[in-house]
């Protein structure tokens, strides 16, 4: 059983389910008092010592319920349920084989013929000098269990390491891989030997077996799928993520929308949690005279323990202006979302959208859904030629009084201007008015002063130019912005 | 009293029953959590949404087992003197004071500072012993020869250092103190220690290992109706079914805060007090401020109480 427990432990952190090996040795110990016989509380127990926070514990519920169920079947010969259902059918197959006595050519013996069919089989086998493992597979089929046709499967399985299976067009590989590890190959020749002969007896045990094996098939391949599901589901989803990440963002396409939303999301909560820590500065600063005085109370008014004024770091207060225009809307949808994921550490954040004219978005972004928000943004700004300067001159008659020297206004665009006046001015007294300006381009640097690009311009009025085209680059600005504001 | 303890924990049905006695309804998790904790000798730490029984848990554990209630209010600043021990500078120093006279007879005779040195030493550290000791809650819970209830709460309000210095309370129940050495609990009654937390942050991994992990959620009906009975049994059932009902619709809204466990059972008591036998759409108007907190839910439910009302009374 500890293996078992191990072997939970590895599908738990495969499903990103931190558990370190204090915890798995804290899991032995609680057993020792729990036991296995109630499985709602060996399973409250597990919970308890695996899954230390409410998404651990969604993901805990569906790890349990899909690893330990399989367990049962597989340990079929001790439960009492399972054994039940393997008896089950074989009755189900005897009353098969009693409605259709002589039903189809191939038509399935009594319960006891089939014993003496695979008996006299087996007789004849080893006249016949087939190899033994032939036989093997043959008698485990038709005369096993279904719970001992389980194990075999279940050993042929750890022998092929199908626990290491990542992505899915292995499944067929492995479906092989186990089906040849169990004597695929000798009950296949047998078939054939049996096949050709001219005994009806021999040609109808033939049939039977290739129907069992069939049925074996679908039976590991069933067996394969829950092991893809549990081991390498999240193997390839990682995979997956990593792809995604590096991607141009505006190469992505529609379908894959949701699972960047989810990656946002945990880029996003990695950086909260980082960030989330206030640091203050300690031992620096002006002397905090009535602290002091009131600290040093206890030492008689001794003053040896001196305290500062220290200073608490500000959340950065962020306006972010996006261009919705076609070519770089897609940038502005992840650059929101990264934004908005972080409402626990900037709690302000105003956007605004354009194309050619200036619009707040920082409402609809709060009390709508994302998709809902960033649809109905492009469709109120979408259109329309892209015009910096008249998105500039709108910023400045109606946000310029908000900007202090502790907001951070980050542009992102590709500053195509169509040949329209830059009004660079504008930016420059942003410029000299906030703390800090960043301007995300999704264009390669070598691109930014081509055609009508007006980088030129824009650039030296801005304390940081960076491309930015994937979400690498997005968790590295966001990243840094928290980092500067620390 | 030892006796007592060992059986009141010793099967999970034990618990429940044990708690249920003190009017604390608790689930297969909760009593499942009180069970291993005292077996393996483990903190539990508490998360869920305020409201929810987190600290009425330790409270409710330790009248249970009939012993202290130690509890370490957590808040941003709060560090080991306040929280583990303190020396008692005052009455150091004015102990040097009185004893100022004698110190000169000890030192009598004693030629250069090197001797007066070594004949001071002889005494020891005096004034570093226990006697000058202020101990603190941690402290305080070790030292419970007949074992505590150590509740620790809202540990997310604490800073990360201080958290980083519950780490040896919390796995060996000992604390190190430079002066005077080693303090050990003792080892058959260690503190039963119970963390709470909100969740306004992620506790660090370290605590979090070391720790069981209970997840208390939002009751469900039934729950939050034995709940109710428990704590309010003046509520004639009628009513408790609608309340609940009414309680548990408000929670599927999209609210700032929905109501917790403790909203539920104070509106049961106010409309106890205004002598309700049923619950109609004006008196749950004007009592929405029990179970709401916030204006800009209690205007955007308003709306909706009719429907809610209704919904109450035909469920019943």
């Amino acid at each position: 059983m500890e293996q078992t427990i191990v072997d939970f432990v590895k599908v738990l952190r495969t499903a990103e389910v931190k558990v370190s090996p204090a915890e798995t040795l804290d899991v032995m110990a609680a057993i020792e008092f729990v036991g296995y016989e109630d499985r709602a509380l060996f399973k409250n127990t597990l919970s308890m010592l695996l899954a230390k926070n409410p998404e651990e514990k969604d993901t805990f519920e569906t790890c349990f319920e899909k690893f330990f169920t399989f367990d049962d079947v597989m340990q079929a010969p001790v439960t009492g349920g399972s054994s039940d259902d393997a008896q089950d059918s074989d009755a189900f197959e005897d009353e098969n084989s009693g409605d259709n006595p002589q039903g189809q050519p191939g038509g399935k013996g009594s319960g006891q013929g089939s014993g003496n069919a695979s008996e006299a089989a087996d007789a004849e086998a080893s006249d016949e000098e087939t190899p033994s493992p032939t036989s093997a597979l043959g008698q485990l089929l038709l005369q096993g269990t279904r719970s001992d046709l389980m194990v075999s499967m279940a050993e042929a399985g750890r022998a092929v390491e199908v626990n290491q299976i990542v992505v899915f067009t292995q499944k067929g590989l492995y479906t092989r891989k186990i089906m040849d590890q169990m004597g695929l190959k000798g009950l296949q020749e047998e078939i054939t030997e049996r096949q050709e002969t001219a005994d009806r007896g021999e040609q109808r045990l033939a049939g039977k077996l290739k129907r069992a094996r069939d049925q074996l098939r679908d039976q590991v391949r069933d067996y394969v799928e829950k092991q893809f599901f549990l081991h390498a589901d999240e193997h390839g989803k990682q995979l997956r993520e990593e792809l995604l990440k590096k991607v141009k963002l505006s190469n992505l396409e529609k379908r894959n929308h949701k699972d960047v939303q989810e990656i946002v999301f945990k880029m996003a909560k990695k950086l909260v949690s980082i960030h989330s820590k206030r640091r203050k500065t300690h031992k620096r600063g002006q002397l905090d005279i009535r602290k002091t005085l009131r600290h040093n109370m206890q030492y008689d008014g001794v003053f040896f323990d001196l305290k500062w004024k220290s200073v608490k770091v500000d959340r950065p207060k962020v306006m972010c202006i996006c261009d919705v225009s076609g070519s770089v809307s897609n940038y502005s949808r992840f650059l929101l979302m990264f934004l908005y994921s972080l409402a626990e550490i900037i709690p302000k954040v105003r956007s605004f959208a354009f194309s050619s004219d200036l619009g707040e978005v920082t409402r609809l972004f709060q009390s709508s859904n994302l998709e809902d928000a960033m649809a109905k943004t492009m469709r109120d700004y979408g259109n329309g030629s892209t015009d910096y300067g008249q998105m500039l001159e709108d910023f400045k008659r109606n946000c310029m009084d908000d900007v202090d020297n502790k907001t951070t206004i980050i542009i992102l665009g590709d500053a195509r201007n169509n040949h329209g006046d830059p009004k660079a001015e504008i930016l420059r007294e942003m410029y000299e008015k906030s703390k800090r300006i960043i301007w995300l381009n999704p264009e390669p640097r070598s691109n930014w002063l081509v055609g009508d690009a007006e980088m030129k311009k824009y650039g030296p009025n801005c304390h940081q130019t960076e491309v930015c085209n994937s979400l690498t680059h997005l968790e590295r600005v966001v990243s840094n912005l928290l980092k500067y504001a620390a | 009293m030892t006796l007592d303890r060992d059986e009141h924990l010793a099967t999970i049905e034990a618990i429940h029953t044990g708690l249920a006695g003190l009017n604390y309804i608790s689930n297969e998790q909760i009593a499942t959590a009180v069970f291993l904790a005292y077996h393996l000798d483990k903190p539990v730490l508490i998360e869920g949404p305020p409201g929810v029984g987190k600290t009425e848990l330790a409270k409710s554990v330790a009248n249970m087992l009939g012993i202290t209630c130690i509890r370490l209010q957590c808040y941003e600043g709060l560090d080991e003197s306040k929280a583990i021990y303190e020396w008692k500078y005052g009455k150091q120093l004015l102990y040097t004071q009185v004893l100022k006279e004698t110190l000169g007879e000890i030192l009598d005779g004693a030629q250069g500072l090197t001797e007066s040195v070594a004949k001071l030493h002889e005494f020891g550290d005096v004034f570093f012993s226990e006697e000058f000791l202020e101990p603190r809650p941690l402290m305080k819970a070790l030292k419970e020869e007949a074992g505590c209830v150590l509740l620790i709460d809202e540990v997310d309000k604490s800073d990360h250092e201080f958290e980083s210095l519950l780490l040896e309370m919390l796995s060996d129940y000992q604390l190190s103190i430079p002066e005077i050495g080693t303090i050990k609990a003792n080892p058959d009654r260690k503190p039963l220690v119970f963390l709470t937390s909100n969740n306004t942050r992620e506790i660090s991994d370290a605590l979090k290992r070391r720790c069981l992990h209970l997840y208390i959620p939002f009751p469900d009906a039934d729950l939050e109706s034995q709940i109710v009975q428990a704590r309010v049994p003046e509520v004639p059932e009628e009513l408790r079914r609608q309340l609940v009902t009414f309680i548990q619709a408000l929670r599927e809204m999209d609210l700032k805060k929905v109501p917790a466990i403790s909203e539920t059972i104070d509106w049961a008591k106010a409309l106890i007090l205004l002598h309700t036998e049923s619950l109609d759409a004006e008196l749950v108007k004007q009592t929405l401020n029990v179970i709401l907190k916030f204006q800009e839910d209690i205007e955007s439910v308003s709306g909706e109480v009719q429907m809610l009302t209704n919904k109450a009374l035909k469920g019943s």
